[in-house]
């Protein structure tokens, strides 16, 4: 029987729009989590995938020595997809000429993710590879035409192998950073590396197998590979593992969007608890006639939770065909717009969702509910009658509860959560009592006002302890709100920092001494604009404090393993020499050199922390034999983001000047003058070119993506913001029809409640705009100084903005929602009070 | 004796102490009575009814509904007996708004568990007049018409004890004639006994007894008090 009359119910409260908030609240829930989930899920995977470009592969297994086949032949039964690429140095002969170069030897397939570029014209426009170079040919990069005197047709000698030079590489996916290591790239089959002869044993090749494929089967696969690899022989990488800007990038947006979702989340779930509050004291009436006509608590209890039931269970059906929709017309339109793919989603994010409708719905209805079936029946001679607060705590830890656990499971990230929800317990808190202070502060000001503003001051206080709850909410929503649309601005604006539209494009390296004043004339006959030209002075770190370093790059290198020393760079360094501290560096430990004339040098901190070197210590360098011993005399903090050149070992002037030195710069050519490039170089042959245009592209368009992503979750956390609101402002309509059908009564003029509501809700609106305003500015402090990196700044706009947009918003949806209710004629309100 | 008060006192706590409502009472009503309770504003006339229902407890002493005590049951069972033998009217209506005249009057019935439900309660609006609203919500009824599927509702199940709380308090003259009309009629069929809370003369006039309440003490009136 009860079932029946439950269902009766709720036919008709959904019908009358008794239950819409409620409703859109779990709808909201559920499509802002699943939209959002498997929206940063497939943007993700899809970032990943871009990033994995980087790799030319999603892992790459590496190796001293060669990998055993059957490793390869396990990775094609799991079905992932593999290509050798074997890279070493070598002379490279044409005619008369030689250079050192980087040889990579690939297999069919490669790169398994991103595209290689090939040109017909050395720094011609390159365009996609299909497929590789044939048997006997060779495609390699535009410097070596100028170094080898080369053009396309000639032959090249490698090993015991000759190649005849057919493509200009012009990108490749997995190239890389560094400057100064690389020499120019030759590619040739995988097939013809034994041919070369050059593969002995001891000698210093690196072994790479790129891997790629479903993400389920690389997890497979890398379970079978893990307990099969030595620590010192392999390594085993994916992109997360570099320390790219991009990937550093892609972090922020990932802590951002996490963070951003976990506030809408958080919003959504005030507004089904405000709406199931709502919901329930609107029902008191109901259950006290239940009870009189001798209902049971059980029935009454059963009759409202099946509501609640088919209510969430209807709302979490919607929320999930919405939020399908939505991240499936956002993602296909971030598809078009970016020309890519994103792999599908998982799902997870369907449990997430599913769970968070759930779990909001049913514990926030719980303690209302709980109040509801408590409602004693005399209610229905003395409606003053509510149910008693006896166990007001059990809603505290309830809603508290509640929170922390959605933060927990959405997040899965217990510090972030904790850090979040205890900050905004006091926040809540601290909240509270700066809205009363502030409501009655307004009271002594509505005082000495005209008559529609001391009905409305009168209001407020009267409401006082109503109103600071509701201002606690406005003001979280509003701060949320204010945060989510900050950070954004500030995290695109950080990144546009890094990646000026006028980023050098071009390193021009192994520039001749008898070269500099030439090339630095051209670029400003030719308005290019450059940063300095730094001299490199090739050498080795050799001791520190008179202990030996370890010359090899990794233990398996030494052939004795009983070797003793230090740990070292493994590498010939590029030193150079400065009279001044270099643009974009930053003094972390001692003083940079004025006049002084003594040897000295400075460190980078990075590599400082990583060879524990320490300001005063004495590091030895051997320069092609000859030695010397300088003192550090500062560390230095590089920004490693600006694409201009930095250095580890920066020294005095005096102490590098005589040594032989090759010059290296970066300038910006635009895109349209690519064409010149031939020309302008052609009196400095010597000089190498690296293209850096592909790569900033590439980092470009990721962070395309992530914006667009941003903007996604901001109109996502705005319309829960919204949701709160206006399940606030509705929530306070029973006491406010009470008293306006008072004041009507009375006689009081319908201009006059309109004004007097309007001034209520704006000045409601206005304090809780600054509070959020003030709440904001701490939190970003927090925020970006903890878990973004950023330097916080003060928002002296969001001063103005926030109070005003605060009274706006808060001031429109109360006058909206009140203006059915002033409509009303006052015998059809007293009606529908009775 | 279908209902007994025996030392009935009500008091309640109030900023300036102890208020006491109903001062000891003591009244004995028969079955197929018709009681009319009179008195001024705030005389304690409501608290009586809410303690003779079984709505609220007394502080003290007893009310006896077919001589089971209504201070040895609890809540729950408060409302078993509210829902096997007594009806409720109100001044306010107090239908459920979402539901329609059909429903709330098949409520009571419902929450019994009695089967056919629905038949009774079509025969009851048809004997108030509303065979053709039944599907009509409340708040698309006038206020007599409100009161007339209150009426309604409270015969369903035919229970043997009906309060009444200002049955006409919020209609006027001649809908509050008919509504009384309606409602001694339908008391006359089914032999109900009817408890009316009441400022209506002529209401408690239509009562066999008219109780007088005066500051907490209940007083039996002549037949003729005015």
């Amino acid at each position: 029987m009860w079932h029946k009359i439950s269902f009766r119910l709720l036919k008709q409260e959904l019908r009358r729009g008794e239950l819409t908030i409620m409703a859109l609240a779990i709808i909201l829930s559920v499509t802002a989590v699943l939209s959002l989930s498997i929206f940063s899920d497939r943007l993700q995977a899809g970032l990943t995938e871009r990033s994995s470009e980087f790799l030319a592969a999603d892992r790459v297994l590496s190796s001293r020595r060669d990998i055993p086949a059957d490793w390869l032949e396990q990775a094609g039964q799991m079905n992932l997809k593999t290509a050798w690429k074997v890279v070493f140095n070598s002379m490279a002969f044409a005619d008369e000429n030689m250079t050192l170069v980087d040889v990579k030897a690939v297999s069919d397939g490669y790169p398994l993710r991103g595209e290689l570029e090939i040109a017909d014209q050395p720094f011609g426009e390159g365009y996609v590879a299909k497929g590789l170079p044939a048997e006997g040919e060779a495609w390699v990069a535009s410097q070596l035409f100028q170094a080898l005197q080369l053009d396309i047709g000639d032959s090249i000698e490698v090993g015991d192998s000759s190649f005849k030079v057919t493509k200009v590489v012009t990108y490749e996916p997995d190239v890389g950073f560094s400057v100064f290591t690389d020499s120019p790239n030759v590619i040739i089959r995988h097939s013809q590396l034994e041919e070369t002869g050059l593969i002995q044993p001891g000698s210093r090749v690196r072994f790479n197998v790129l891997m790629a494929g479903e993400s389920s089967a690389i997890n497979a696969y890398e379970d079978w590979l893990l307990p099969r690899l030595n620590d010192d022989t392999h390594s085993w990488r994916s992109i997360e593992d570099g320390d790219s800007p991009l990937s550093r990038s892609l972090n922020r947006a990932e802590r951002f969007m996490m963070l951003a979702s976990l506030l809408g989340v958080v919003l959504a779930a005030t507004a089904v608890a405000v709406a199931a509050q709502r919901y329930c004291q609107r029902n008191y009436d109901v259950v006290a006639i239940f009870k009189t006509l001798g209902a049971s608590r059980q029935q009454i209890r059963r009759i409202f939770m099946l509501h609640l039931l088919l209510l969430t269970a209807a709302s979490v059906a919607v929320g999930m065909a919405l939020g399908w929709a939505i991240q499936y017309v956002v993602i296909e339109w971030v598809a078009q717009k970016l020309d890519a793919t994103l792999p599908q989603a998982g799902w997870q994010p369907y449990v997430l969702a599913g769970a968070t409708g759930v779990i909001s719905a049913v514990m926030f209805t719980l303690y209302p509910l709980f109040r509801l079936v408590s409602i004693p029946p005399l209610r229905v001679l003395h409606r003053q009658l509510t149910a008693g607060n006896a166990v007001r705590w059990l809603q505290w830890v309830l809603s508290g509860g509640t929170i922390y656990a959605l933060l927990v499971i959405y997040s899965q990230q217990w510090w972030l959560s904790t850090a979040l929800f205890a900050g905004g317990a006091v926040a809540a808190v601290l909240l509270l009592g700066l809205g009363r202070l502030f409501i009655s502060a307004s009271r002594k000001a509505g005082m000495q006002a005209g008559s529609s503003w001391r009905l409305a001051m009168a209001g407020l206080q009267r409401r006082a302890a109503a109103n600071s709850l509701q201002m606690l909410s406005f003001s979280t929503a509003i701060m949320l709100l204010l945060i989510v649309i900050v950070l954004r601005n500030d995290l695109l604006e950080d990144w546009k920092r890094q990646l000026p539209a006028d980023a050098p494009n071009y390193f021009a390296i192994n520039i001749a001494q008898d070269n500099v004043d030439d090339l630095q004339n051209m670029f400003e006959r030719e308005d290019i604009p450059s940063t300095d030209l730094y001299p490199i002075v090739p050498g080795r770190l050799t001791h520190i404090n008179g202990e030996k370093l370890l010359d090899e790059v990794t233990k398996e290198d030494r052939d004795d393993d009983e070797a003793e020393g230090r740990e070292g760079v493994g590498r010939e360094l590029s030193l150079t020499w400065r009279d001044t501290l270099p643009p974009n560096n930053e003094l972390t430990a001692g003083e940079w050199w004025g006049e002084d004339a003594k040897p000295q040098v400075s460190v980078e901190l990075n590599v400082s922390e990583r060879l524990d070197i320490k300001v005063g210590d004495e590091l030895r360098f051997n320069l092609g034999g000859e030695e010397f011993t300088v003192p550090v005399t500062s560390l230095r903090k590089a920004d490693w983001n600006t694409l201009q050149p930095n250095f580890y070992m920066i020294f005095n002037t005096s102490t590098l000047e005589d040594f032989p030195a090759t010059y290296i710069t970066s300038f910006r050519l635009d895109e349209n003058r690519k064409s010149e490039l031939y020309e302008l170089f052609k009196p400095f042959p010597q000089t190498s070119l690296i293209d850096l245009d592909a790569m900033i592209n590439q980092i470009r368009e990721v962070i395309g993506q992530v914006s667009l992503a941003i903007v996604f979750v901001l109109v996502l956390v705005i319309i829960a913001g919204a949701l709160v609101l206006v399940a606030q402002v509705q929530a306070s309509m029973e006491e406010r029809q009470k008293e306006l059908v008072i004041l009507r009564t009375l006689g009081a003029p319908g201009k006059l409640l309109s004004r007097s509501i309007t001034y209520e809700f704006l000045v409601l609106g206005a304090i809780s705009g600054l509070i959020a305003t003030l709440a904001m500015e701490i939190s970003l402090f927090i925020l970006q100084n903890q878990v973004f990196n950023m330097a916080p700044v003060l928002h002296w706009k969001l001063w103005i903005v926030g109070p005003l947009f605060g009274a706006l918003v808060v001031a429109v949806l109360g006058r909206l929602s009140c203006y059915r209710l002033i409509q009303r004629n006052t015998a059809q309100l007293i009606r529908k009070l009775a | 004796m279908l209902i007994q008060a025996q030392q009935l006192e009500k008091t309640v706590d109030t900023s300036e102490g102890p208020l006491q409502i109903l001062q000891p009472i003591n009244v004995s009503i028969n079955a197929g009575d018709t009681v009319a309770i009179v008195g001024a504003s705030g005389s304690g006339k409501s608290t009586l009814l809410s303690l003779l229902a079984g709505l609220d407890l007394a502080s003290s002493g007893e009310v006896l509904i077919e001589n089971e005590k209504l201070s040895e049951l609890d809540e729950e069972q408060r409302a078993k007996v509210r829902a096997d033998k007594v009806g409720f009217i109100f001044q306010s209506f107090l239908l459920v708004p979402s539901l329609s005249a059909l429903e709330n009057v098949m409520l009571p019935a419902e929450l019994a568990g009695h089967k056919g439900a629905e038949k009774e309660a079509r025969e009851l609006l048809a004997k108030v007049g509303l065979e053709d609203r039944w599907h009509h919500y409340p708040n698309q009824l006038s206020g007599g018409e409100q009161q007339r599927v209150a009426i309604a509702r409270a015969f369903v199940g035919q229970p043997k004890i009906l309060f009444a709380d200002e049955p006409t308090g919020n209609l006027d003259a001649k809908t509050g004639g008919k509504v009384e009309e309606l409602l001694f009629d339908l008391n006359k069929d089914y032999g109900t006994t009817l408890i009316v809370v009441t400022h209506d003369q002529r209401l408690a006039k239509r009562c066999q007894r008219v109780l007088q309440m005066d500051a907490g003490q209940l007083s039996e009136a002549a037949q003729d008090v005015a």
